[in-house]
């Protein structure tokens, strides 16, 4: 099994027309996603990479079945076409645009929520689930099917933690980023507690970094799963940088350090690493 | 982005919430000029940072002599890595009481919060965080609006005069308004003044806007707010990435950092540090970068004095590996490369990556000689610590 997608999610790509939308969806085709079409206001009828276009996804859901749809569109139209897509009955979202204003984000988390359905994102590589399918922007030579499941706030981080779960023969039942944007659709917690669910799964990976709350937030979840969760945070020697001014910083508690992030996610039972090359050594530990 | 006390209040008389008349100032001159027509005044700097009533940068002028020479001073005041380049003059309040009124967004529970005290005019963190019964806080929904009900609500539980809470209701209101109209991060009136004859008076504003989205909000830029660099004084170096649009932090190490995304930025220069070596710098150099930037990239490293070797990767996703070549022989071909430099490229396009540096070797076969390069086939430990180990030899020279 896996979580939020696999080989019979199908998948719309919301910006199929334009430049990334097309490149990437030809790799997500290539590596076997089922891609069952795109959108494209003003575009339907027509096709790219043999799949069909449609100008809403209300069409394309009902002429495709459409569950899950990628979304490739500059960030000032991703609140739109995120509630049109919700609205439309589409249940899994991966917002890969950058820089979508926060109170977008507040917006689209408002109906997601209404809806029952997930976002990803913004700002995230995607999601894969090795040997099934790939949405977003995630290098496919990274991952490989297998038992362990990971969820990263950064692109970058889910290739290196793929990279050695693939090295050292354990591999990945999923991979997802949460994305790096302020404001974020799903949270550490909401995904940990999928990979919770799923029995393939037998470790997770999360990774966070210094700034946000949302490593702190995971501390309860943690604390009820019986998969083990393995913490890296980034920033432990980072220098202190920027603070949140006051408003913020009573909404949101102390601005955890990466260490005190650390700290709270071992408290709360997750395995701490401090590099990549821990992740196999402490999996080998607890018999994954 | 943060925005001037002169600009929040510009924006809070928009919004209707009542400010002093205050003045601008940008030469000892100006500052008296508006101290004739003021009277006694509070001269205060202009700068991107709090604290600083601490720092020294708020005066209290009684006539306009000592309105010239103290702003005098004032000028040549820097607070924080913030030159004080302008003042607003004010009159000088006379205080009865001070209020906190604030709105902000929980981002873990995805609500705009409005949090509101008694006790204005200090450190509204330690307040909360010594008397947390000191605080109001109530949270809302982005789809909703803020009722007039809850607002006079939030008045009377910080102890607004009975006659006023109808004033204060509006402005709590009027505040929300704003916060939502811009698309700000954070909105303060702090302190709300009450006066000693009886008025309700923004004396201080702090906004925070969200840059994402100032493209809806174009009439800030007919008043000059634009996107602006908030981080105190720049490095050199820090100047010129950010001229090349290059997220690069100067440090105190010696190996010089070339990490791929943002989050691998961060956490390779963790990794530099567990295997004891010392970044000399910050840098994302993900996201896609034009073979140009990725040039740019490597004339900062290889320029700075500091740096005795280079700590590279690439693990193409969104950035494509066949670019990163393009970038580094373009940099070795135009500047070429005078530090020891580990690099690891793996990912999207890596072949094409592969292929291009194989080509530019054969090219010129003393192209490529001070660096060592691998493929997905090295963990990025190994890289770290080559790049540790290449600094201190570099260092024994």
């Amino acid at each position: 099994m896996a979580i939020l997608v696999d080989k019979k999610s199908k998948v719309i790509v919301q910006g199929i027309t334009g430049g990334a939308g097309k490149f990437h969806c030809e790799r997500m085709i290539a590596y076997g996603t089922n891609i069952v079409g795109g959108t494209s206001p003003g575009k339907g009828g027509q096709k790219v990479l043999d799949k069909p276009v449609f100008d809403t996804v209300e069409e394309a859901v009902m002429s495709t079945g459409a569950d899950t749809s990628v979304i490739f569109l500059p960030a000032q139209f991703v609140k739109e076409a995120t509630i049109e897509a919700i609205r439309a009955g589409i249940k899994f979202l991966v917002v890969v645009p950058e820089h979508i204003p926060i109170h977008d984000m507040l917006v689209v988390r408002e109906e997601a929520v209404k809806y029952d359905a997930t976002v990803i994102g913004g700002n995230t590589a995607g999601i894969i689930t090795p040997g099934e399918a790939n949405l977003g922007i995630m290098p496919d030579i990274a991952f490989t099917p297998g038992r362990v499941g990971t969820v990263s706030r950064s692109g970058s981080i889910t290739y290196y933690v793929a990279d050695t779960l693939t090295r050292t023969g354990y591999g990945e039942t999923t991979c997802v980023g949460l994305g790096g944007d302020p404001v974020l659709g799903s949270t550490f917690a909401e995904i940990l507690w999928k990979f919770e669910q799923d029995d393939k799964t037998k470790a997770v990976v999360m990774t966070g970094e210094i700034g946000g709350v949302y490593e702190e937030q995971a501390c309860d979840t943690i604390r009820k799963m019986k998969t083990p969760v393995l913490a890296m945070i980034g920033g432990i020697y980072a220098p202190p940088g920027k603070r949140m001014g006051h408003a913020g910083a009573i909404v949101e508690g102390r601005m955890g350090t990466a260490q005190e992030k650390l700290d709270a996610l071992a408290a709360a039972g997750a395995h701490p690493c401090k590099t990549f090359e821990d992740i196999p050594r402490t999996l080998r530990k607890l018999g994954v | 982005m943060r925005l001037y006390e002169f600009e929040g209040k510009r924006l809070f008389k928009q919004f209707g919430i009542p400010i002093p008349d205050g003045e601008l100032a940008s030469t000892p001159d100006q500052a008296a000029e508006a101290a004739t027509v003021i009277g006694p005044s509070a001269l205060k700097s202009q700068v991107l940072t709090g604290g600083r009533g601490k720092a020294g940068g708020i005066k209290i002028a009684d006539n306009v002599d000592s309105a010239r020479r103290l702003a005098t001073d004032l000028f040549k005041l820097t607070i924080k890595g913030f030159p004080v380049e302008r003042l607003l003059i004010e009159p000088k309040l006379d205080i009865a009481r001070e209020y906190y009124i604030g709105v902000t967004i929980d981002r873990a529970n995805y609500k705009i919060v409005v949090i509101a005290s008694g006790e204005g005019g200090m450190d509204i963190e330690e307040t909360a965080a010594k008397h947390p019964d000191k605080i109001v806080r109530k949270s809302y929904s982005i789809v909703e609006p803020l009722y007039g009900f809850d607002a006079l609500g939030i008045a009377k539980k910080i102890g607004i005069p009975a006659e006023l809470t109808k004033q204060a209701t509006a402005i709590i209101q009027n505040l929300y308004r704003l916060f939502k109209a811009y698309d700000a991060k954070m909105a303060e009136i702090n302190p709300l003044v009450l006066t000693k004859d009886g008025k309700l008076i923004a004396a201080d504003s702090r906004i925070s806007l969200d840059d994402d989205a100032l493209f809806r909000h174009p009439d800030l830029k007919e008043q000059g707010i634009e996107k602006r660099h908030e981080e105190g004084e720049l490095t050199p170096r820090e100047r010129q990435a950010t001229e090349w649009d290059i997220p690069y932090l100067d440090l105190d190490g010696d190996i010089g950092m070339f990490p791929g995304g943002a989050g691998f930025g961060i956490m390779g220069n963790d990794f530099i540090h567990y295997y004891g070596g010392r970044p000399a710098n910050f840098m994302d150099s993900g996201g896609g970068p034009s073979p140009e930037n990725i040039a740019r990239m490597l004339v900062l490293l290889d320029e700075n004095p500091n740096v005795k070797a280079i700590f590279g990767a690439r693990f193409g996703g969104i950035s494509r590996c066949d670019d990163f070549a393009k970038g580094v022989i373009m940099f070795l071909k135009n500047h070429g490369l005078s530090k020891p430099m580990v690099v690891r490229m793996t990912g999207n396009m890596w072949q094409e990556g592969v292929r291009l540096f194989d080509e530019a070797k054969k090219e010129n076969p003393r192209l490529m000689e001070k660096i060592e390069f691998h493929g997905i086939e090295t963990p990025i430990e190994e890289i770290s610590k080559r790049a540790v180990e290449l600094a201190r030899i570099e260092r024994g020279r």
